[in-house]
């Protein structure tokens, strides 16, 4: 490790071991101790909703104040300037600590809207949105999906009719998760119907209390609410407020989907990281006398193969990156595996527990798994289904010809 | 000694070079169809010219001191070209086998020649339930300072030819490790039909054959355990380059043949075929050299990650080799083909140690599960 890189890191742990207690060692889990939830999705109550999205901006803020709330940022937009690898460094020193979750702000706002806003916006737009963003005042969302326009995303419908300086937008936007907790969105519309569909759209930056944006929360299968339809109807945004050119906006979108897949997908620690780990696995099957069975010891071994080879495939890329090299198609790969993994855990699971994960007996760390269960489907969908996910792979990688589209 | 990574790349290019032009289809096809099953003229090459069996044979017995890294790296090429050559038997079993019994006599007496290519050697552990289990070893060691074995050894790899064979046998200590010259009178070595013929195995029958005890009495259980980790992550390279193959192989097939007026490549029961094909790919990829990676720097995760690549390449190997013959339809079902040798060296890599059962429960025994 270089002098740059040893100071660097030496500053991420001052800063944690201020602000931050040791996360508790998660070699050391013993079965019936601690939290059992499995959730994924929050199904937390509005009031709650709203204290976890708060404190989700406060450390998000103390970030920020510290110089890591925003690491690979330009400067004159508040962020430090620094590489990537310093951003995946102090990821895995903050992994350590015990942390408030911060996905809310990061996993769609600071993870893919930031770095497109940063890419296309006029500097106005710029400077008022990024240092809020990455400050944790500001809460974005993806308004892209439409009832009409899903995995086809150019398909949109949503119109923006030019009037003077402004834009009128009408159309329904859903599925926009984070939308009830946010300040702006990042719009996909529909300005030339004429034009080849591709051709015709255009993204515009929507402030999520201009008049005519309505959030309507839309219950998930796992009860919460964590997504949401959006209804724009009559919304007038200023033309400055448009990101690219007008017809330019596939372009944009681009940038947010390729950030899209670099952030969805990463295996995460909490709650989801324990559902993967072999400890937490065989302490389950302990637990439920099923420890000898064979052949649940030979799913739980495949299983246990993938989410390491998807781990190594993942350190791979991180090392790659670290040497300055562009990282191939593992996060692609990852992405794709990253929901199977899961799912197949949580049916591993449902195996295991039997009858207990459909009714709640009050055990610990037993119908908790449900919560995974039914989060599961998801993940097979959003940020590109994974039928998509195959398709970009065959065509972008080996170059397999593109299907017949209309 | 580590090599970085553009004299990894290096590497790379000279020994697929080197087997583009000394192993190309229809020579291994030959050679398959030979006895011995290898052309010792193109083995002096490799051993000559890329010095491939002085690759991990350390500096102080003649060789070049490299390490798994380098050694996966050539086993993906000769993997990808279903070289046939006493390599895997010499290199990737007899090597760390010498090297795990910590007995520098039996290192000095027997490296400095299979490093410069004039020995060949292999590993004799399985009888004829096909296990690496020394637990199950039946073949005896009698004697004490002249030993001589007796008994039999089934699944030697390159058993017909190895001038050094490495048997495991019983004595009052426990299983051991012992060398056998190749010409030792009670010696015979029979060579068994095989599912791959690109690989070849000899059956031995053992009768009062005199040998020499390598490391110390009863310490062939710990050697072999050793040795089968490095050997599963070599061959956890030589399959992930045989699946990167079958991935190659079958997407330029997709993008070129024509059905209903179309490439094939452009239907998405065949594109998604492809895609499943690259994610085994690059799993096994991953799991093989970061096995590999970990082995050469001694890590205490070495273990669990050997036991990961092996199962983890195993399944690639077997799912590429698959799809490859369905997406190349009935030709692909043709013995003129190449798919059916891909096929068979997977399915039988995936059997070599014992198969899904032995190496999950491999995985999980590491895990403490
Ligand atoms: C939890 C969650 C959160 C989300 N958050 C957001 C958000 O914040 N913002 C946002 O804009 N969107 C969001 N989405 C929407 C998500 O991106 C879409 O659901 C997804 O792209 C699929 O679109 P669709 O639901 O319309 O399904 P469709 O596109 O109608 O697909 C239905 C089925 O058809 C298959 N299919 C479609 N086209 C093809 C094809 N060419 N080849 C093969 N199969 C095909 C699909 O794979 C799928 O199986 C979210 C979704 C979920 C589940």
């Amino acid at each position: 490790m270089d002098d740059d890189m040893q100071d660097f890191t030496a500053d991420v742990r001052r800063f944690l071991d201020a602000h931050a207690a040791k996360a508790p060692d998660r070699t050391a889990f013993t079965w019936g101790e601690g939290d059992d939830s499995m959730a994924y999705f929050s199904s937390l109550p509005p009031e709650e909703d709203r204290e976890h999205v708060r404190r989700a901006r406060d450390w998000q803020r103390v970030r920020y104040e510290n110089g890591f709330g925003w690491i690979t940022g330009p400067e004159e937009y508040g962020g430090r300037g620094l590489t990537p690898i310093h951003d995946v460094v102090y990821d895995a020193i903050e992994a350590e600590y015990d942390v408030p979750d911060t996905g809310t702000i990061s996993v769609v706002g600071l993870g893919m809207i930031g770095p497109t806003i940063l890419a296309h916006a006029q500097p106005h737009l710029k400077d008022r949105w990024l240092p809020a963003m990455y400050r944790g005042d500001a809460i974005a969302c993806q308004l892209f999906s439409e009832p009409g326009a899903g995995s086809d995303l150019a398909s949109v419908t949503t119109r923006a009719v030019r009037d003077g300086d402004d834009w009128v937008l009408d159309g329904q936007k859903v599925w926009t998760s984070v939308a009830q907790h946010s300040q702006i969105g990042l719009a996909l519309t529909r300005t030339n119907p004429e034009a080849p569909k591709h051709r015709g759209i255009t993204a515009f930056l929507v402030p999520m209390d201009a008049p005519g944006v309505e959030v309507r929360p839309l219950r998930q299968m796992t009860g919460g609410a964590d997504f949401n339809e959006v209804f724009l109807t009559g919304v007038r945004i200023p033309d400055d407020h448009r990101l690219g050119e007008v017809d330019g906006g596939w372009t944009v979108a681009l940038t947010t989907l390729m950030n899209e897949r670099a952030t969805v997908g990463s295996e995460g620690a909490g709650p989801v990281g324990a559902a993967l780990s072999p400890d937490r696995l065989a302490a389950l099957m302990r637990a439920t006398w099923t420890g000898e069975d064979r052949a649940l010891r030979a799913r739980l071994a495949e299983l246990l193969v993938d989410v390491m080879a998807t781990g190594y495939l993942n350190a791979r890329a991180t090392r790659a990156l670290r040497s300055g090299v562009t990282p191939g198609p593992e996060r692609s790969v990852s992405k794709l595996m990253y929901g199977q993994n899961l799912t197949r855990a949580a049916h591993f699971a449902s195996d295991v527990l039997g009858p207990r994960m459909i009714a709640d007996t009050g055990e610990w760390g037993t119908y908790a798994w449900s919560e995974l269960l039914l989060a599961t489907p998801a993940l097979r969908i959003l940020g590109g289904t994974e039928e998509i996910m195959k398709n970009i792979l065959a065509e972008r990688v080996l170059g397999l010809p593109k299907e017949a589209r209309s | 000694m580590t090599v970085d990574d553009s004299g990894l790349h290096e590497l790379r290019s000279a020994v697929r070079e080197f087997l583009e032009a000394k192993s190309p289809e229809d020579v291994v096809r030959k050679l398959m169809e030979s006895e011995p099953r290898f052309d010792p003229a193109v083995w002096a090459q490799a051993s000559d010219q890329l010095r491939l069996p002085a690759l991990t044979v350390p500096e102080e017995y003649g060789g070049d001191g490299f390490g798994m890294v380098e050694l996966g790296v050539v086993l993906e090429e000769m993997g990808r070209a279903l070289l046939c050559a006493p390599f895997f038997s010499t290199v990737v079993l007899a090597v760390p086998a010498l090297l795990a019994s910590g007995d520098a006599e039996a290192c000095a007496r027997h490296l400095p020649g299979i490093a410069d290519g004039r020995t060949t050697a292999t590993l004799a552990v399985a009888e004829d339930a096909g296990s690496w289990d020394t637990a199950l070893v039946s073949a005896r060691a009698v004697g004490d300072g002249r030993w001589r074995l007796t008994g039999g050894k089934s699944f030697v790899i390159d058993g017909t030819t190895a001038d050094l064979i490495l048997v495991v046998a019983r004595t009052v200590a426990g299983p051991s490790l012992f060398a056998v010259d190749r010409t030792a009178a009670g010696l015979t070595a029979e060579p068994m039909e095989t599912l791959d013929a690109t690989r070849a195995m000899a059956r031995l029958t053992l009768d009062a054959v005199p040998a020499t005890l390598v490391g110390a009495e009863g310490a062939a259980e710990r050697i072999v355990s050793r040795v089968l980790d490095l050997a599963s992550v070599g061959l956890a390279a030589e399959q992930a380059g045989g699946a990167r193959r079958c991935l190659e192989e079958s997407a330029a097939y997709a993008r070129t043949r024509h059905q209903f007026g179309r490439p094939i490549g452009s239907f998405q029961a065949v594109k998604h075929k492809c895609a499943d094909m690259l994610v085994q790919v690059e799993l096994a990829e991953a799991a093989s050299r970061e096995a590999a990676r970990l082995a050469a720097e001694d890590s205490d995760e070495f273990p669990v990650a050997a036991a990961v690549a092996h199962a983890c390449c195993s399944r690639a190997y077997m799912v590429a080799a698959m799809e490859n013959i369905q997406v190349h339809g009935g030709i692909g079902f043709t013995w003129e083909h190449s798919a059916h040798l891909y096929f068979r060296r997977a399915k039988s890599s995936q059997l070599l140690f014992g198969g899904p059962a032995v190496y999950h429960e491999r995985l999980l025994d590491r895990l403490g599960v």
